[in-house]
């Protein structure tokens, strides 16, 4: 494949846009042409318009640095990613039948607790989980649902099959990108879209709206007062925080705005006095919501927030406790936990997992952990891994004797090859890996954002796409190809 | 509203306000000096008197140049009397009021942000300060008319709207102050150089034209007092802006209090110059206004922005 001057091979990788002959994918053919029609001069000048686009916009993430908040613009490269509308409608259905599974999963774990009865999921799993918070037990929020915003990362692996490598059911971030890269590029390639049939994702702000409305208590009169609940301007996620209070056009607050009062319900103050607040959605940690019931030492959150929202007087999206659904020892149980509550076959796949928890499993791990990419069950953003096969003899060791130690904190996948697409590496298209988040959101209906936020890792070779490590992303398309 | 959120919008609307009175007062002193010989004894240290940084100034160790202080003023970012600073906390203002404000005047106030980073370090020392100043204050004009033409003209809005009249109020009355020192101090540079001195005034608020319009003779101190205070119609006199806080604060629930510290301020202006007002005159009374914009200031906090109800 040649795009401008320079000949384009993504090698044994799985490549979103160009096969393995070199001929670009069936979806991608118009897009591949666009950009192979460029010179490279050409291409830069865009992904310079991009950046520049990108600075005018404010668009940008922070990352804290010797003690500091830097504001970083968001990267963003110039090339998007496509997928076929028929293949993203199979993903879309297996989203929904994952979230809707793991939400019946949460419901019985807080009160029936009939798939540990019936032995389906070990009960130390849940009870050894920090996760698990008790005073969420005996809660019941409204159409039973606790996650009501997951984003769910999707890998494609060298033979082309997706699978979901983790769902994120806490405070999920990066769908303010994902709506931004899609106007940059607009901006940038006004002529682009009028010759694709892309899917649009600007009504995710509406979708979330309609989804926190429908999640309010019952007995309120007249429309439901509903709010964004940030740690502050210092988090690294605010940007997202602040636009989509902005697209949803409802209040974003802090901890010090609201207040519970003695009659169990959330205030917050305004410059009328004190207002009912009836949907929260916070995007601070469970343990910081209420220094009452968690963290006493908590600045952000609201002292009487779990009250409230225990007595049905406040929703809080996502419910407080949902996290125990994201512990990557439960995620290996995902395919049982469809099976039992859906009578269902997962849709997508799992990334195959051995649990450090079964000593027959530990022992597969042991013997084979200079292949084995080994993660702690609880953290998030790539921290504490061990990728075997990257890692040293020493790293190895390390890993050995904390496996031992504390078997059901770990559990392990084999390395995949994630997939690939063409990015803008100086002067050049090289082939770069990249994953997937797509959110999905619930409440008394389900909604899958077209496609969702695709994360790409600029350095050759490497897997890391987190943007605080130097990741970038793409605009995502989902393109129409039933004919 | 949230009173948080009320906050953050008013002081977008003093500091972008600022910014513009400050961008448009350098240029236009800068154009006084031109005209004005050294004996006249009008220099640029009357500059640091008028936007109140005497005290800062001094304790900058900086000397009394022309670049030293228009660095001071201008550029020097640790400097809250800078209008380096002024741009950055009116950007960091609308920024964390996105959530409010129109998306472009984000966009604008960014872009100006950019800009005044890299430009007003030059503004001191070259030839394109004029030009700099000039496209700092088209910049601030530019977001004003985004906000003014596309706001809905509610709670955030009144907020804004109450920021920019306070400060502006509090501008005019600071030039009134630093121009009425002349009448007092130098009476062979009110003889010869008067009408130089006073246009400048009024052009450093942008009322020349208006000035004109009002009052067709010449230019002379005492009109130009009294039309800067007392003109109803034109937007950046006292009289006009405290108006105009007056109707934000009856549209705002529980305006009360502001309404009365805005009344306060009225009072305080003298009605018809006699002859004899002078600069010591003068100087009282912009005293007081200056005092009673601060009370009108602190009844906004009072009423709006302190925390109530603490559980």
């Amino acid at each position: 494949m040649q795009f401008g001057h320079t000949r384009y091979s993504a090698d044994d990788f799985y490549d979103e846009l160009i096969d393995k002959n070199g001929e670009p994918r069936r979806h991608a053919r118009e897009l591949v042409e666009y950009f192979s029609a460029m010179e490279s001069g050409e291409l830069i000048e865009r992904q310079r318009a991009v950046d520049s686009t990108i600075v005018d916009m404010g668009i940008s993430f922070t990352i804290y640095s010797e003690g500091d908040n830097i504001d970083r613009a968001w990267p963003l490269d110039v090339i998007p990613r496509a997928m076929p509308g028929s293949e993203w409608d199979t993903v879309e259905r297996g989203l929904i039948q994952r979230v809707t599974a793991l939400n019946h999963f949460i419901d019985d774990l807080y009160n029936d607790r009939r798939i540990l009865n019936d032995g389906i999921v070990p009960a130390e799993i849940i009870d050894s989980s920090k996760n698990y918070l008790e005073p969420c037990r005996g809660a019941k929020p409204k159409h039973g649902v606790w996650a009501h915003i997951c984003g769910s990362d999707l890998v494609r692996d060298a033979d082309g099959t997706i699978y979901v490598l983790e769902d994120n059911l806490r405070v999920p971030s990066g769908v303010s990108y994902m709506l931004e890269n899609r106007n940059v590029i607009k901006r940038v390639f006004p002529s682009i879209f009028r010759n694709h049939r892309v899917r649009p994702v600007s009504e995710y702000p509406s979708a979330l709206n309609a989804m926190l409305r429908s999640i309010a208590p019952d007995d309120i009169e007249g429309r439901p007062e509903i709010v964004v609940l940030t740690p502050g301007i210092f988090n690294s996620a605010y940007f997202e925080h602040s636009y989509l209070a902005r697209t949803m056009g409802i209040e974003l607050v802090e901890g010090a705005d609201l207040l519970v009062d003695d009659d169990d319900c959330v205030y917050m103050r305004t410059i009328e006095g004190l207002t009912r607040v009836d949907t929260i959605y916070r995007r601070i940690d469970d343990t910081f919501l209420d220094p009452e019931a968690f963290r006493p030492d908590s600045m952000l959150g609201v002292p009487g927030l779990m009250r409230a929202w225990r007595a049905g007087n406040v929703a809080l999206a996502n419910a407080p406790g949902s996290g125990v659904a994201d512990d990557k020892v439960v995620y290996s149980y995902v395919p049982d936990i469809i099976r039992y509550y859906l009578d269902e076959d997962a849709i997508i796949p799992n990334v195959p997992t051995w649990r450090c928890s079964d000593p027959v499993q530990l022992d597969h791990v042991l013997t084979n952990l200079a292949d084995l990419v080994v993660k702690p069950a609880n953290e998030s953003g790539g921290y504490g891994m061990l990728v075997g096969p990257h890692a040293s003899q020493a790293e190895h060791e390390t890993f050995r004797e904390r496996l031992k130690a504390d078997p059901r904190n770990y559990i392990a996948q084999p390395t995949l090859s994630l997939s690939t697409a063409p990015t803008l590496c100086g002067e050049a298209l090289e082939p770069r890996h990249l994953d997937l988040r797509p959110f999905i959101l619930q409440g008394s209906s389900v909604y899958v954002t077209a496609g969702g936020l695709t994360r790409v890792a600029l350095r050759k070779g490497s897997l890391v796409v987190n943007s605080s490590q130097g990741g970038g992303s793409k605009d995502t398309w989902i393109v129409e190809d039933d004919g | 509203m949230l009173s948080r959120a009320a906050e953050r919008v008013y002081w977008a609307g003093r500091y972008l306000e600022r910014a513009e009175n400050m961008a448009r007062i350098v240029q236009q002193y800068s154009q006084l000096l031109l005209d004005l010989p050294e004996e006249t004894g009008v220099d640029w240290p009357d500059l640091v008197a008028i936007f109140g940084a005497r005290q800062a100034f001094a304790a900058s160790g900086a000397e009394r140049s022309e670049a030293a202080i228009l660095d001071f003023l201008l550029a020097d970012a640790n400097s809250g009397s800078s209008l380096a600073y002024s741009i950055r906390m009116a950007r960091d203002n609308i920024r964390n009021s996105r959530d409010l404000l129109p998306q472009e005047s984000w966009e604008n106030v960014n872009e100006l942000y950019q800009y005044s980073r890299s430009a007003l370090a030059n503004a001191a020392a070259t030839e394109n300060r004029f030009e700099i100043l000039a496209d700092c204050i088209g910049r601030c004009q530019q977001i004003n008319g985004i906000l003014v033409g596309t706001m809905s003209h509610n709670a955030p809005y009144f907020f804004l709207s109450l920021g920019e009249n306070i400060e502006r109020a509090d501008m005019t009355s600071r030039i009134i102050d630093v121009a009425a020192a002349y009448l007092q101090e130098n009476e062979r540079l009110v003889l010869r150089y008067g009408s130089t001195l006073w246009t400048n005034v009024l052009k450093s608020v942008s009322g020349f034209q208006m000035y004109r319009q009002y009052c067709q003779p010449e230019v002379i101190g005492l009109a130009v007092v009294d039309f800067l205070l007392h003109d109803r119609a034109f937007p950046r006199a006292v009289r006009a802006c405290v108006e105009e806080a007056k109707r934000m604060a009856a549209a705002l629930p529980r305006g009360e209090h502001l309404t009365h510290a805005l009344d306060r301020v009225g009072f305080a202006l003298p009605g018809p110059l006699a002859d004899e007002f002078d600069g010591a005159e003068a100087s009282a009374l912009m005293d007081t206004l200056q005092r009673r914009l601060g009370d009108a200031h602190a009844a906004v906090v009072e009423t709006w922005f302190l925390p109530e109800g603490d559980a």
